[in-house]
């Protein structure tokens, strides 16, 4: 039997102004990326890329992106992604850079992943939270953030 | 999950952007930054002035993602050489954690590869190199543990800088094949910078294989650092720490036999 295997590369978008994240939306990073790979590796890239690619998930609030590509093709497009110097949607020009943290061959690796490396942040940042409200807001919104991925992926 | 480094960012006299620079390598996961001082000495009254102590910049260094150590930052004194002469100062380079040369002629690179006192060679990513690589060169200079350097964020920048920057790695990878390389950001901005795992994948765009990207980023850099230590402190014979005496090769030689120096020095 043919199985399709494919490869979910996850990124995270790093801007540096927090509040212009919340502008982008998946069609954006589909479009920067599908350019990049054509400018890097010309025709063949943006023929590879037609093929299987596509973005499965984006979390405007944290900037976690799954790009999904085919298992052949992967490290090429993987390649291309270090290009990509900004997003555009609607008009504005967000900068920014794509940095991939995980390459899973299912979005449930990818998702174990996630999670710890979301409490690994949330340690990171937890000391630097000047007042306790801020503190509680931080873990009730990571933990939102975890169970909502859960229910996408699961339906 | 290995040590990986980032082992030049450009130096602006802008506090703020050098520090959002570092704070960005440290969420990437860099272990290790250099800040890199260029110094083109063809050009009149630049001299190689001390670096600016590295506390300055931060009163506590931002945690490493993923580790819990902080931040490690080092210095970095890149020469811009179109003479040989301008290798004659070695007293200034004593400052300096590590020290790279930018060969502009065949044979400045001929000569950085066997003779100077450097850690690292880099190689040009904004123009075309305008000589080849001998083999005979590179291969010394691995022998003498020398690596060659590529910076990536030319390439990130400009569509021709990028053509430049791929011919020139590809032109060293023939020479060298694909040992003693690094590769490094060259970034002013923390948005030029990009993740470890990025990188090693882009050597495969350089020619390098899967694992000597990997390395490239890793291993290699953690041996230029510890080349430039051996280099500041002699090779490592003498070291200066508080309130340990400083062993030298003459004192080695004495009567007393390190063995029995150690035992004396337990029973006191």
């Amino acid at each position: 039997m043919v199985r399709l295997k494919s490869r979910y590369l996850l990124c995270e978008v790093c801007v540096s102004d927090r509040s212009n994240l919340l502008l982008l939306d998946d069609r954006a990073i589909y479009t920067a990326a599908k350019a990049a790979v054509a400018r890097a590796h010309g025709d063949y890239g943006a023929a590879l890329s037609s093929l299987g690619f596509s973005v499965k998930y984006l979390n405007a609030h944290t900037g976690i992106v799954f790009l999904r590509c085919r298992k052949s093709h992967y490290r090429l497009i993987w390649s291309a992604l270090p290009f990509i110097t900004s997003l555009e949607n609607r008009g504005q020009r967000v900068p920014c850079f794509l940095n991939c943290l995980h390459v899973g061959g299912t979005i449930r690796t990818c998702q174990k992943f996630l999670v710890r490396y979301n409490t690994q942040q949330l340690h990171r940042m937890l000391p630097l939270c000047q007042s306790e409200g801020m503190r509680w807001s931080q873990i009730y919104f990571l933990l939102l953030f975890c169970t909502l991925l859960l229910f996408h992926c699961l339906s | 999950m290995a040590v990986f480094m980032d082992l030049n960012i450009t130096y602006t006299t802008d506090k703020k952007r050098l520090r959002s620079v570092i704070e960005t390598a440290a969420h990437l996961g860099y272990s290790t930054v250099a800040i890199n001082y260029v110094v083109d000495l063809q050009q009149k009254k630049q001299e190689i002035g001390k670096p600016k102590c590295v506390s300055e910049l931060f009163d506590t260094f931002p945690i490493v993602q993923g580790k819990s150590r902080p931040i490690k930052v080092l210095n970095r004194l890149t020469v811009v050489a179109s003479r040989a002469a301008h290798f004659k100062p070695l007293r200034e380079y004593k400052a300096y954690d590590l020290v790279a040369a930018y060969p502009k002629t065949e044979t400045l690179f001929h000569a950085a590869c066997m003779e100077f006192t450097i850690d690292i060679i880099c190689v040009a990513a904004t123009e075309k190199q305008p000589f080849f690589f001998k083999r005979s060169s590179v291969e010394g200079a691995i022998e003498r543990g020398v690596f060659f350097e590529v910076s990536y964020t030319p390439a990130i920048r400009d569509s021709t800088m990028r053509r430049h920057t791929i011919a020139n790695a590809l032109n060293l990878m023939e020479a060298c094949k694909g040992k003693n390389v690094i590769v490094t950001s060259g970034a002013g901005k923390p948005l030029e910078l990009r993740g470890p795992y990025d990188i090693a994948n882009l050597g495969l765009l350089f020619g390098l294989s899967e694992e000597e990207g990997k390395a490239a980023i890793s291993t290699n850099c953690r041996a230029v650092h510890l080349h430039g230590e051996m280099r500041k402190t002699a090779l490592g014979i003498v070291h200066s720490m508080k309130n340990e005496q400083p062993l030298t090769e003459r004192q080695e030689e004495e009567d007393v036999p390190a063995s029995k120096r150690a035992k004396i020095e337990m029973a006191q």
